[in-house]
């Protein structure tokens, strides 16, 4: 335990934490910290351990080995395994498939965990009411999981987290099994009760547009692995990986391989900018954003021959997706913009790369 | 396009099959079904039938042939319901929620007990247990020094602990059905509440299981109240009666009413139970889960409990397939009963007559009657699988294409009512109908016909209920795309359906095969001096104390089962790589 006063403690301090299963790691060395309020997501590909970060954070797994603290509180350690046990987290943790148990109605699923929290019967109606209201769900009181819809089904799986006032909720993926349109609308939900209960919030998805609109801290991961952790806006313009890089971002940003040519990096033979932006490096990879690349050949600015692949407009733009060989492209122009599949046109591109990688993937700083 | 109005053809074909083939079926179904129980009813309004409701219900004779049986009765029935209740619970939780070892070993070996009919498990307490009161040769137990008393050699207990251990495993498979379906989800929501071990066990696990409790505990009460063989191997030498040894005896003596007022008593008593656990159990919500990714389930840390009750599991598993079946195998090889392990001989298999042994009776294989029995007892499986496949394919295509209408609701109701009806009590129906010439027909009592059609009667619901699993693999849109070739409803039955289902079809055609050749309750009543089938030889060695011959037949009845049930679960198997790829 530290020594450090409750008040400027960190909510949630996850450190050097791993997770074994057999020989296969699925958390590996993972460092996070956020402080009381904030929201965090935790993105990246299936399989990257996101579900099994989240429930060493509910204490429903033991890690093998790194600590979590909440509040300054050991909860979990690789030595102690699981310090303190799922209900003295005052956590609480929305499930992907929602887990309503479906022998209580909507109320009885609310208030089941105040009475096994000791609550008096006048709180808990007090409360179920509350959070039923708080989630528009007042008129489904009574009826059994099995006769509601699954929005529905997943506000009642918010309404019964929320409503022992937890201080750290937990959410794995609730809007996954919901419709896109639903799914806009549970996410700014979801922002309204967050900040209404005022809850530190750590929240998984592979999603990224939710984790760009929702969060206010972002960890990526990749096989088990914190590739970047910050405020999305900094993801977004600092990737610090071309992992992250491509992850983020809509639409998502093109990574050209180049090599050094005397002062120059070369993208086949074509010169795309000053060798000085990649140090010593003989090859790197240049990140060109959608709306740094033109269709059509600018005046004084490198051009390139490909294959038009597909469009898409959006806002009054259009995403242009063209081939060059193995590597798609995409950029954007403004209005719309038609051609057949296979047609050749010409991207250039309008302004200096806005990040450079080694082959490897990290950024190389400026 | 001819100028011959194609509308005409095709409703008149319309009309043919599809309005006159479910008033066909309806019509077969209210005369394999319906017609027995109406006419037993009517048999018992007549002068004699009710002078027969009189001496069962309200004569000084009621108390030995309705009270009795009934107390014995029910006290079986809930007993066998609690006792498999207790056991098939204890091995699913085991098996699915705990960290036990081995649980799908165990899973195995607690579905097994159910495969063993349970006149082998009757005849092999017996071999055990069975002591000298009665004279007779002396069980295993009592020829080495261990005096059994009476209580555990005879009567209610032994058939209570035969019964229990044959329907545990019935029990078993339908709780941990619905266990494996309390994915972890729910339980670490609980977890994540604060709720501990034995309040997330009582307030989330248990309720969602108790429709599935309610369910085992009412099938595992029906077949107890309606087991025939058990009562009589172990509790008629004693003249302890239920209702099913009863109205066995009523009919065999020739009191035909009395039986038949029987019959309907244990109908009623079979039949309410069944019918009120399936009001307690849609009176509650169905608790569909829920399930959302991943189906996984919670599996508790048992500790320092794992390998003794992994031993508990595999003895009671071990005790109820491996042992009688063994002890079956040993007696039916050794001169002595007192001596299960010595002196083995095949004379009970192979012997030939004339000697001192089993009074000069050859054995089995040597003796006509018996092989008359095996042929016969194959004959009745394949005869009456193959009628009930047919019928049941029919009237699950009918009831599945035309679901929701009355007629579908009609079918299925009247195809599913023998599953409430003992069947010694469906027996004594068709007696009751057939027993007598019908105009211009004969008497067909006595008939293997009469014995094919009641089987064939009694099994429907089964195979219905395949022929509805072995069509969800045919769906509609495969039938009606033969429809609009223009093809006629037999010619797509034969072309389309047929050969999509024929797997699934021979597999549920050799459950009724297996459940036919080791039938005692049906045949009991309905078999004939001239075509005898295997149980109802073995079950005449056995109340004439010839224990060796019996297990014997038993065992060879075992090992036709076992045959055909290996065949059924290749079958099942190979449908399931087909809908796999
Ligand atoms: N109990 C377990 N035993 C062994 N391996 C496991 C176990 N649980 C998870 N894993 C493995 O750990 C890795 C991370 O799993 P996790 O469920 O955390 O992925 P995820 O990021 O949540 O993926 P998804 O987006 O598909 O939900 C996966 O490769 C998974 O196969
Ligand atoms: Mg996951």
């Amino acid at each position: 335990m530290t020594a450090q006063p409750a008040g400027i403690a960190d909510a949630i301090k996850i450190t050097d934490l791993v997770k074994q299963f057999g020989a296969f790691t699925a958390v590996d060395h993972v460092d996070i910290a956020v402080p009381k309020g904030a929201f965090l997501v935790l993105v990246g590909p299936s399989g990257c351990g996101k579900s099994t970060l989240l429930r060493m954070l509910a204490g429903l797994d033991e890690p093998s080995a790194g600590e979590i603290s909440f509040l300054g509180n050991t909860v979990s350690s690789g030595t102690g395994g699981v310090v303190a046990d799922p209900r003295q987290r005052n956590a609480g943790l929305v499930f992907q498939s929602y887990a309503l148990w479906p022998h209580m109605t909507v109320a009885n699923n609310i208030s089941w965990p105040l009475k096994v929290a000791k609550w008096s019967k006048a709180d808990r109606d007090a409360r179920v009411n509350e959070v039923l209201a708080l989630l528009g769900i007042s008129a489904l009181r009574d009826r059994y999981p099995a006769e509601i819809s699954g929005g529905q089904q997943q506000r009642v799986a918010i309404a019964r987290t929320i409503a022992p006032k937890p201080s750290i909720l937990l959410f794995d993926e609730p809007l996954s099994n919901l419709d896109a349109k639903l799914r806009i609308e549970m996410r700014s939900e979801l922002m309204r009760i967050h900040r209404a209960t005022g809850a530190t919030s750590v929240y998984v998805t592979h999603d990224q547009v939710e984790a760009m609109t929702m969060a206010t801290h972002v960890a990526v991961l990749n096989i088990g692995r914190v590739e970047q952790f910050g405020a999305p806006i900094d993801l977004l313009r600092e990737p610090a990986t071309t992992f992250v890089a491509t992850f983020l971002g809509t639409p998502p940003a093109n990574l050209l391989p180049v090599v050094r040519r005397g002062a120059e990096l070369i993208y086949g033979d074509l010169p795309l900018a000053d060798a000085a932006i990649a140090g010593n490096l003989d090859s790197a990879q240049l990140l060109f954003r959608a709306q740094d690349i033109g269709i059509g050949r600018v005046e004084g600015r490198p051009s390139l021959a490909a294959t038009f692949s597909e469009a898409a407009p959006i806002a009054g733009q259009t995403m242009v997706t063209a081939m060059v060989g193995d590597v798609r492209i995409t950029g954007m122009v403004d209005g719309y913009f038609h051609a057949m599949p296979g047609d050749p046109i010409e991207l250039s591109f309008l302004r200096d790369p806005d990040a450079v990688f080694t082959t490897g993937g990290e950024r190389v700083a400026r | 396009m001819t100028s011959k109005s194609p509308t005409l053809a095709s409703g008149s074909r319309l009309f043919r099959s599809e309005t006159v083939t479910p008033l066909i079926l309806i019509a077969l179904v209210a005369v394999l079904v319906i017609a027995p129980l109406v006419k037993i009813v009517l048999a018992t309004l007549t002068p004699d039938g009710l002078a027969a409701w009189q001496a069962v219900l309200a004569s000084p004779l009621s108390q030995n042939l309705w009270w009795k049986p009934l107390a014995n009765t029910l006290i079986l029935g809930f007993g066998v319901a609690s006792g498999c209740l207790l056991l098939g619970g204890f091995l699913a939780w085991l098996v699915i929620l705990t960290d036990v070892p081995a649980p799908r070993f165990l899973g195995v070996l607690s579905t097994l007990p159910f495969m063993i009919p349970s006149f082998a498990a009757a005849l092999a307490w017996g071999t055990l247990f069975r002591n000298s009161r009665l004279g007779g040769s002396a069980g295993f137990f009592e020829v080495n020094g261990i005096a059994i008393p009476d209580w555990l050699a005879w009567g209610l207990v032994p058939t209570l602990i035969v019964l229990v251990a044959h329907y545990y495993s019935l029990a078993y498979t339908i709780i941990a059905a619905a266990l494996s379906s309390v994915g972890a989800d729910l339980i670490e929501s609980a977890q994540m509440a604060g709720a501990k071990r034995p309040r997330i066990f009582f307030g989330i696990i248990l309720p969602v299981v108790t429709p599935a409790l309610i369910a085992a505990a009412s099938l595992t009460f029906a077949g107890a109240v309606s087991n025939f063989a058990a009562p009589a191997l172990l509790g008629l030498p004693v003249r302890m009666q239920t209702l099913s040894t009863r109205l066995f005896g009523m009919i065999e003596t020739g009191s035909g009413e009395r039986g038949f007022v029987l019959a309907l008593l244990l109908i009623g008593v079979s039949a309410s139970f069944l019918f009120l656990a399936d009001r307690v159990v849609s009176g509650r919500k169905a608790f569909i889960t829920v399930t959302g990714k991943g189906g996984r389930t919670k599996r508790f840390a048992l500790g320092a409990w794992r390998w003794p009750l992994f031993a508990l599991a595999v003895l009671l598993g071990v005790g109820t397939t491996i042992v009688p079946v063994l002890v079956l195998a040993a007696s039916s090889l050794a001169p002595q009963s007192g001596a299960l392990f010595s002196n083995w001989t095949l004379h009970f298999w192979i012997g030939e007559g004339g000697g001192q042994m089993a009074q000069g009776q050859a054995g089995i294989f040597r003796n006509p009657v018996l092989i008359d029995a095996l042929w016969n007892t194959i004959k009745l499986g394949l005869t009456v699988a193959g009628i009930t496949m047919v019928l049941g394919l029919a009237l699950a295509h009918t009831i599945v294409r035309r679901k929701g209408t009355l007629l579908a609701n009609v079918l299925s109701q009247l195809a599913f009512m023998p599953l409430l009806i003992p069947s010694i009590a469906f027996a004594a129906a068709y007696i009751a109908l057939f027993g007598a010439p019908i105009g211009p027909f004969p008497s067909l009592y006595g008939t293997f016909a009469l014995l094919v059609i009641a089987a064939a009667a009694h099994n429907l619901p089964y195979a219905v209920q395949s022929g509805r699993s072995v069509l969800g693999q045919v769906s509609a849109d495969i039938e009606e795309s033969a429809k609009l070739t223009g093809a006629s409803a037999v010619r797509r039955m034969l072309v389309i359906v047929f050969p999509l289902a024929i797997r699934g079809l021979l597999a549920g055609a050799i459950l009724v095969f297996v459940k036919m050749v080791r039938d005692l309750s049906l045949v009991v009543l309905l078999f004939s001096a001239t075509s005898p089938v295997l149980s109802m030889v073995a079950y005449r060695y056995a109340s004439e104390g010839f224990m060796q011959f019996a297990n014997a037949i038993t065992l060879l009845i075992l090992v036709i089962c076992l045959a055909a049930s290996l065949v059924a679960q290749a079958l099942q198997s190979r449908v399931q790589k087909w809908k796999q790829s």
